[in-house]
């Protein structure tokens, strides 16, 4: 044995100078042909740890380029190349070794070599020794985030090595957090390990989770007396922490009891052992019972023909007989006691964080229902007309927004016009609405609601006409993209907060015209009693006109807001038309601060079912719609009902 | 007597003169008709119209070509609305008023089976373009999308090996495509030694929008430090809000891969993909697939149907539906069904990939399977294809249907046991 180990050693011994010396890249990069070719996660290391190796000039420009899927294989030789746009659609070849140009070539005598996500992300960590302290902070950041992915034993002593030369605060302290995560995996001595196990205590992060749970990783073990020099979790009770047959099972799989034979063997026994008409002395007329066919059985165990029946006592003898335990698999009891422990605290915070996403989440949600619903809360709740239509001024709005941006390639530019100009565009289809129909069917809401939905399939029906059927983008500017990230628990994109400080925006403005203007005073003179209102000098045709066209206009800006979040479809509105009637009648009718408290309701109680209940987004929506149902029983008028004269029946 | 000779006469020479006019105007204009049962307008028309699109440039192609056995084709093209009861009406209408030879048509599943008793009932011919849950196959449709075995097994083994996914979210839209995809999956996935709690399992309804809370779902199933992934069986327009949230929460294709099976370069095209780079699909057909056939194929859409269109999988399903049941019709010499059904099985064709496909007796066809990443531009890198599979009508990975098999050339049957090698039903009602 040993002198194989010699051998072996002096081959390699003799082999290593000859790879140094090659140092040629092509020559290495030609011997693993066929894996650069069609790499996999699977076949690449001995490729990369050949390259590293090699330690040839270029090693790292070389797994850069080709992560970068920048690689290129000529088809008549096999041979790789750099390539760069030449004149003549032509492309330029660049050797990898040298660097020197190689010739032109056409782009149909080439390959480009596109390696998959899970190749990469071995390559970037094999890349991540030469990045660790390059001098370029992109580089450092690209080796760290690699790391993050995908780290191995190696990496701790290079990640400690790169830390005291990082200027970077701010990557100093995301090499040093990932440098305690990697000891926590890696880390030789236990105390490191402890030390860094505790530091973790209270951090939301996934990436700590991630790292401390596969220290906790447990198996259920079956011992013959109390376990002793293994990690044990806890001591399990057969029949109270584990099932006495998955027990059994244990014993079975461990070698320590006699497997069970199932029913259907112990038949097929039977049937083979069948002698001039009679099984282990029984005849087979006899065999139409259970038990019957158990003696038969048993008498042919007892001579040895078939392996023996386990019995209920023996079971319960052997479950007796020993002792089952989870164990861990990490054998240091004092780094699962740690880990336990930080887990435990972190668990702690979480769940709080966890309770605050969700709530963000439902006010977020609530926003959104507030602001498509708040022009109905105009239309339906103050003047009491029944828009069907209500949903296609959203989508009005929503493709003015799409509109726009096909002419004003500034995204914010495009944004800032778009919200003034939805707002015209629907108040203008709001009042020839108001104008055309709903005028002549005042106070017939059975027809009024027939000729609105009736117009608004109409509506649907031109969209597709004019933009297709294909969603269009509606593409929110730069500074709306990503989320704000208070840690990897909490977190709401961007837009998000937009749409809810717009739908804060509205609630003031709209309490604003309603209660400290001339037409506020106006809408809510007439729609408590129009006919006095005409009296006083008031036009209620023209009030009318107008408070409908705010609503609708409010309608278009929410469809503004919507699209920038979901899609632009000729369906936007009829989603949302539903939900919008809902948030009104729920909030109760006539009232804007209704309207709010409906949203608030109905968007925390959508996120609070969908947490209880997370494989099914629509089930939640339906339980959202019983209890609202049962909500309105107890309180028809809704949650903020009107008192008195305004209440106006 | 003389009055009812010349009567007699006369009748017969009415007679001649109306049959030789007749035939004179039949053989005149005489074509073949190609039914077209694409939504043109509601939910699903974002898809099929282009579909629909495919099968007239086909057919224009053809006829430029000089039609098929010396006739021109004719298209009939009627407009189910995405209403699926509306589907069964319009494939009736089709078959008994204009009496078309063949039909090209359907997307969801659920218009197909809608469709199936008219056809079986009325020995009618489809060609059912999209990939879809398997567990059919009728005498009467050709099935040359993808089964699963040709689209969502090859993509859970890719993140299985290739990707090293540990952890599996199965979203999906709440209908009978998404659910069986996902039974089937998670049987696989277990078969495979991922744990039950490992795979986690979510529905939403049509055009959902508020995906936030689902993506942060998705985020803290990699707390026990597995690598997860996401399988994706959502259709339609939610896809826009679902990879909207998910490139606002900075997700990296690297850290949660998700691969799609309904979303490819049509749907991208409504959307700005750069935040979604590297995220995957499994087709069988991406435009951005290398072969001169499939240049070929794109120049002339483009020029048929306007320089930005793209091409996608179901397209590429059409065409080679369409190529097949031309030849298929030239070797039977009749448009006859039973006689072009029969000349179906075994036809060969190349597909757009490179490869050839071939209709097998189940009336599935034997396709690659591609993995894309999405690029910048809404077009696919294509990372991993693999030799044509052949379809498998009904999965391996569900008890209940392992034991049965289709045939239709030696068992003569599409829903045969091989336990107890009976027939179980020949039609496809259920």
């Amino acid at each position: 044995m040993l002198r194989i180990c010699l051998v072996l050693i002096a081959a390699l011994i003799a082999l290593a100078p000859a790879h140094a010396q090659e140092g040629n890249l092509n020559t290495v990069l030609e011997a693993y042909r066929a894996n650069i070719e069609k790499p996999s996660r699977t076949t690449i290391t001995p490729v990369l740890e050949a390259l590293v190796e090699s330690q040839a000039p270029g090693v790292a420009v070389f797994l850069e380029k080709w992560r970068e899927k920048e690689l290129w294989q000529r088809k008549s030789d096999g041979r790789f190349f750099y390539v760069s746009k030449a004149d003549g659609g032509k492309l330029m070849l660049t050797d990898i070794a040298t660097g020197e140009e190689a010739g032109l070539a056409d782009a149909a005598e080439l390959d480009n070599l596109k390696p998959n996500s899970g190749v990469r992300g071995v390559i970037a960590a094999a890349l991540v020794q030469f990045q660790l302290s390059d001098p370029d902070p992109e580089r450092r950041l690209q080796a760290l985030t690699a790391l993050e992915r995908d780290a191995n034993q190696s990496h701790l002593s290079i990640l400690r090595a790169a830390i005291e030369s990082e200027q970077d605060p701010a990557i100093r302290t995301r090499k040093e957090r990932l440098q305690r995560l990697l000891t926590i995996k890696f880390g030789f001595d236990q105390a490191t390990r402890v030390a860094a196990i505790e530091s973790f205590a209270g951090d939301p992060g996934v990436d700590a989770r991630a790292a401390l749970n596969p220290l906790l990783a447990t198996s259920i073990q079956a011992f013959d007396a109390v376990p002793e020099g293994v990690n044990v979790a806890r001591i399990l009770t057969p029949g109270r922490d584990i099932e006495a047959d998955a027990a059994y099972q244990l014993l079975v799989d461990a070698g320590k009891a006699r497997p069970i034979v199932p029913l259907a063997e112990r038949k097929q026994a039977l049937v083979t052992n069948i002698r001039d008409g009679r099984v282990g002395g029984l005849p087979v007329a006899e065999l139409v019972t259970q038990e019957a066919r158990d003696r038969a059985y048993l008498a042919l165990a007892a001579d040895g023909s078939v392996p023996p029946l386990v019995t209920a006592d023996e079971r319960q003898e052997a479950v007796a007989g020993h002792v089952f335990a989870e164990v861990y698999a990490e054998p240091d009891a004092a780094l699962t006691e740690a880990a336990e422990e930080t887990l435990a605290d972190i668990n702690g915070t979480v769940g709080v964080y966890r309770f605050l996403d969700l709530a963000l989440d439902g006010l977020s949600l609530a926003s959104i229902y507030f602001l498509a619903a708040i022009g109905l809360a105009i239309t339906f709740g103050v003047m009491g007309v029944i828009n069907m239509a209500h949903g296609e001024f959203i989508m009005i709005g929503a493709y003015t927004g799409y509109v726009v941006q096909q002419f004003i390639p500034n995204y914010t530019a495009s944004i800032l016009v778009a919200l003034p100009l939805a707002f015209a565009v629907a108040f203008l289809a709001g009042v020839a609405l108001e104008r055309l129909v709903i005028r002549h069917l005042a106070h017939r809401p059975l027809e009024t609601l027939l000729a609105t939905f009736g117009i608004s399939i109409a509506l649907q029906q031109i969209a597709k006409n004019i933009f297709g059927t294909q969603a269009r983008p509606l593409t929110s500017p730069s500074w709306l993209d990503g989320a704000w990230v208070v840690n990897d628990v909490v977190s709401i994109s961007y837009i998000r907060i937009a749409i809810f400080v717009l739908a804060l925006v509205f609630l003031g403005l709209l309490l604003f015209i309603l209660n400290r203007t001339r037409l506020g005073l106006e809408v809510r003179a007439v729609t408590q009693n129009p006919r006095m209102a005409s009296s006083m000098g008031i036009n209620p045709d023209r009030i009318n006109m107008l408070t409908f066209g705010l609503g609708s206009g409010i309608a278009g800006i929410a469809g503004v807001a919507i699209g920038l979040f979901a899609k632009v479809t000729s369906e936007l509105g009829s989603g949302y038309i539903v939900q919008s009637f809902m948030t009104v009648v729920v909030g109760g009718v006539g009232n804007i601060w209704g309207t709010l408290a409906g949203a608030g309701m109905i968007g925390s109680l959508q996120k609070l079912i969908e947490f209880f209940n997370p494989s099914n987004t629509l089930a939640a929506q339906t339980y959202m719609i019983i209890f609202i149902i049962i909500f309105i029983q107890f309180r028809p008028k809704g949650i903020i009902a009107l008192k008195g004269r305004a209440a106006g029946d | 007597m003389k009055f009812t000779t010349t009567l007699k006469i006369a009748g017969a020479a009415a007679f001649i003169t109306t049959t030789v006019l007749t035939h004179a105007a039949y053989a005149q204009e005489e074509t073949i008709k190609v039914g077209v049962l694409h939504s043109l307008s509601g939910t699903m028309a974002i898809s099929e119209t282009t579909l629909k699109d495919t099968v007239l440039m086909l057919i224009e192609q053809q006829n430029a070509k000089g039609g098929v056995l010396g006739k021109k084709l004719e298209a009939v093209v009627v407009d189910p609305a995405s209403d699926w009861p509306l589907f069964a009406e319009k494939a009736r209408e089709l078959l008994t008023v204009d009496k078309v030879a063949v039909m090209f048509g359907c997307w969801t599943s659920v218009s197909r089976k809608s469709v199936l008793p008219v056809i079986e009932e009325l020995n009618g011919l489809l060609f059912y373009p999209v990939q879809y849950e398997g567990e059919e196959s009728s005498k009467n449709v050709f099935y040359t999308g993808a089964a699963p075995n040709q689209q969502a097994i090859p993509a859970t083994d890719y993140f299985l090996e290739e990707l090293g996914v540990e952890k599996f979210a199965l979203l999906g839209t709440d209908y009978v495509y998404p659910r069986t995809t996902n039974k089937i999956l998670e049987q696989y996935l277990k078969d495979k030694g991922i744990a039950e709690t490992d795979i986690f399992v979510n529905y939403t309804p049509f055009g959902h929008s508020d995906w936030s809370k689902i993506v942060a779902d998705v985020v803290a199933l990699g707390a026990d430090g597995k690598k997860v992934g996401v399988i994706s069986t959502i259709n339609g327009d939610a896809n826009i809000g679902f990879y909207k949230e998910l490139a606002a929460a900075g997700i990296s294709a690297d850290d949660i891969p998700v691969v799609a099976f309904s979303v490819g370069e049509e749907e991208l095209s409504g959307l700005d993909t750069t935040n979604l780079v590297g995220h995957l699909a499994a087709w069988n057909y991406f435009q951005s697939a290398d072969a001169p056939v499939n240049a070929e194929f794109i120049k002339e859409w483009k020029a048929f149907a306007g320089e930005k269109r793209v091409t996608n999988d179901p397209m590429e399903a059409t065409y080679i539906g369409f190529n097949m049941w031309v030849n298929a019709v030239e070797a039977a010499g009749t448009t006859d069904v039973d006689a072009v059904t029969t000349a179906m099985v075994g036809q060969k064709y190349p597909n757009l990939t490179g490869t050839e496909a071939e209709m097998l007796p189940n009336h599935h066809l034997t396709k690659p399977v591609l993995i894309g990443e999405i690029q910048a531009d809404g077009q696919f890198d294509i990372v991993s294809q693999t030799e044509p599979v052949p379809g498998d009508a009904w999965t391996d990975f569900l008890p209940e249907s392992k034991v049965l098999e289709s045939d239709w050339v030696e068992l003569k049957c599409g829903m045969y046991n091989t336990d107890t090698k009976t027939c179980v039903q020949l039609n496809s009602n259920y």
